[in-house]
């Protein structure tokens, strides 16, 4: 029976990946390109076997591409699933390219109907479901979420087989340093009040303040209030290539709520949006919202939360 | 360095309407130049003088978007149309790279919609890639590159020829004025087509349609601000967050 790989490179998904790759009813092969710790850890997380190849400390993980490729297109199987961080998607391009396979981002789901591989994607900025239909091998990169490792197999993890990596690429981590704002108060705050473009002129933020000082929130923001206006600290700015943050509550103010924004809030228990616009992208990605001119809603706000 | 800026080689998202039955509508949407595009213009330029950097675009849209930008010249595989499977559209940006020829570093937009495609073409070239950059720059022969990891910002340096994809940390601050446009007319393009680059590749991938995401939509309260700011209140305290 052939097996269906999954390449790991962190710790999460690797449940998730496990077990989209075990819908398919084969046998769930990892190949783990990192510390022991991580095959380690990969191994009770669901797969049946475990390929560990050491990455080294200089090493970025991308350059193991070549024998990582290698290894899974040796197998040739029908599905191979890679999370979506950037070291994991370079390793499903190269086995994608030597397994002359398709490749299919935002994949949530897989299925096989009779020998062919079905798909469930998120597309559009998550707008929509997308069902593809791969007719020959297909490399998916996993969009979902994480899940808990089965618990049967806690304790009895799968065996780890070190590979001693050939073909390595030159690809050298010089350093690695904090991030500028890595320790604004914004990336570990419970609470975070954003505010966009809704907002009419700098003078104005002292709202925003007063809402987060009565939810006991730090200030963020989109990006064009920090970057182009430079209203906010650039370190506030929410958003794929600035702060990732993952608070209990998440308030948008006046945020249209492009998916670059959105990614920065992905890890949000509870989203609320505020904004004029019905239509606004922000509510699809909100728990809660109120439609409504954030000169009106803000103060109606602190004025709820005072009784 | 010679180095190719990849641009305008997908569809915008946010071009497409979702109809209520869930099914999309791309109405006559082009390709056009994502929201990574002008940051991995930014860094191209970094990585090459301006006379090693060439631009290249698929398919239907404005081949002039590099060109009014400072490249000057550029490539366009004019018959290229949107495929579902990345390694298809990797292919067809792949072929035009080797036919170009002599390219040291290859620089495009790590789009998030289309995320399979920068990888897809690292692995069809055969090239180390590094993904989600920020910056980019020439060094001793090498490329180095900065990538935000978690809280850590990571410099990497990598041997050529390479693969980079460029995730925007800002947009593009300053749009070309009429001079700019027009001095972009004079710019050489290369017009080809997939025949005549060898990249008729089929699109492993089929689309069996799209729906609606599962899930309850925002609960939303509008009309009088008060009476709406009350109930969001009451309802973010049952939920344990205020």
């Amino acid at each position: 029976m052939s097996r269906t790989w999954i390449i790991v490179t962190e710790e999460k998904p690797v449940a998730a990946l496990a077990a989209a790759a075990r819908a398919l009813g084969k046998t769930v092969a990892a190949v783990v390109v990192g510390p022991r710790a991580l095959a380690d850890a990969a191994a009770l997380a669901g797969p049946d076997e475990v390929t560990w190849i050491d990455a080294g400390q200089d090493r970025g993980v991308e350059a193991f591409a070549a024998p990582v490729a290698g290894l899974i297109a040796g197998d040739a199987p029908k599905a191979v699933l890679a999370g979506a961080s950037p070291e994991s998607r370079v390793l499903a391009g190269r086995v994608a390219a030597t397994m002359s396979a398709s490749l299919v981002p935002g994949v949530l789901s897989l299925s096989m109907a009779e020998d062919r591989i079905v798909m469930d994607r998120s597309g559009l900025d998550g707008r929509v479901i997308e069902t593809l239909e791969a007719a020959g091998p297909v490399v998916a990169i996993y969009a979902g979420d994480d899940i808990p490792a089965a618990t049967e197999r806690s304790g009895a993890g799968a065996a780890v087989t070190p590979l001693v990596a050939e073909g390595v690429a030159d690809i050298v981590i010089e350093k690695t340093e904090p991030a500028a704002g890595a320790d604004a108060g914004i990336t570990k705050a419970q609470v975070v009040v954003s505010v966009g473009r809704g907002l009419r002129k700098k003078e104005d933020l002292s709202i925003i303040r007063d809402l987060a000082s009565a939810v006991g929130g730090e200030i963020g923001c989109s990006m064009p209030v920090a970057d182009d206006l430079g209203w906010v600290e650039k370190d506030r700015y929410v958003g794929r290539s600035g702060q990732h943050i993952a608070p209990r509550l998440y308030i948008a103010v006046g945020i249209q709520g492009a998916p670059q924004h959105l990614e920065g809030i992905r890890g949000a228990r509870i989203v609320v949006g505020i904004n004029n616009d019905p239509e606004a992208p922000i509510f699809k990605a909100s728990d809660y919202g109120i439609v409504g001119d954030l000169y009106e809603v803000v103060p109606a706000l602190l004025t709820a939360l005072c009784n | 360095m010679k180095t190719v800026i990849v641009y305008k080689w997908a569809r915008n998202p946010e071009d497409a309407a979702v109809r209520a039955d869930g099914t999309v509508d791309w109405r006559n949407a082009r390709m056009t130049a994502g929201e990574d595009d002008f940051a991995a213009l930014e860094a191209a330029r970094a990585i090459a003088p301006e006379g090693e950097l060439i631009g290249l675009t698929i398919g239907d849209g404005d081949a002039s978007w590099a060109l009014a930008r400072g490249v000057l010249q550029a490539v366009a595989v004019t018959d290229a149309a949107p495929l579902a499977d990345n390694a298809a559209t990797a292919a067809i940006i792949a072929a035009a790279i080797r036919r170009i020829g002599g390219v040291d570093a290859v620089v495009i937009g790590d789009s998030e919609e289309y995320s399979g495609v920068p990888v897809a073409l690292a692995g069809l070239l055969g090239w180390p890639a590094v993904a989600h950059a920020t910056s980019a720059e020439a060094a001793g022969g090498r490329i180095r590159v900065v990538r935000k990891q978690g809280r850590n910002d990571q410099t990497i340096s990598l041997a050529t020829p390479a693969v980079i994809s460029i995730a925007a940390a800002s947009p593009e601050k300053k749009v070309p004025g009429m001079k700019e446009l027009l001095a972009a007319r004079k710019r050489p393009i290369t017009r080809q087509t997939l025949a005549d680059i060898d990249a008729a590749g089929p699109d492993g991938v089929t689309t069996k349609g799209t729906r609606l995401p599962d899930g309850a939509a925002a609960r939303l309260f509008d009309g009088d601000p008060a009476n709406a700011a009350r109930q969001l209140v009451a309802a973010l305290r049952d939920e344990g967050v205020l």
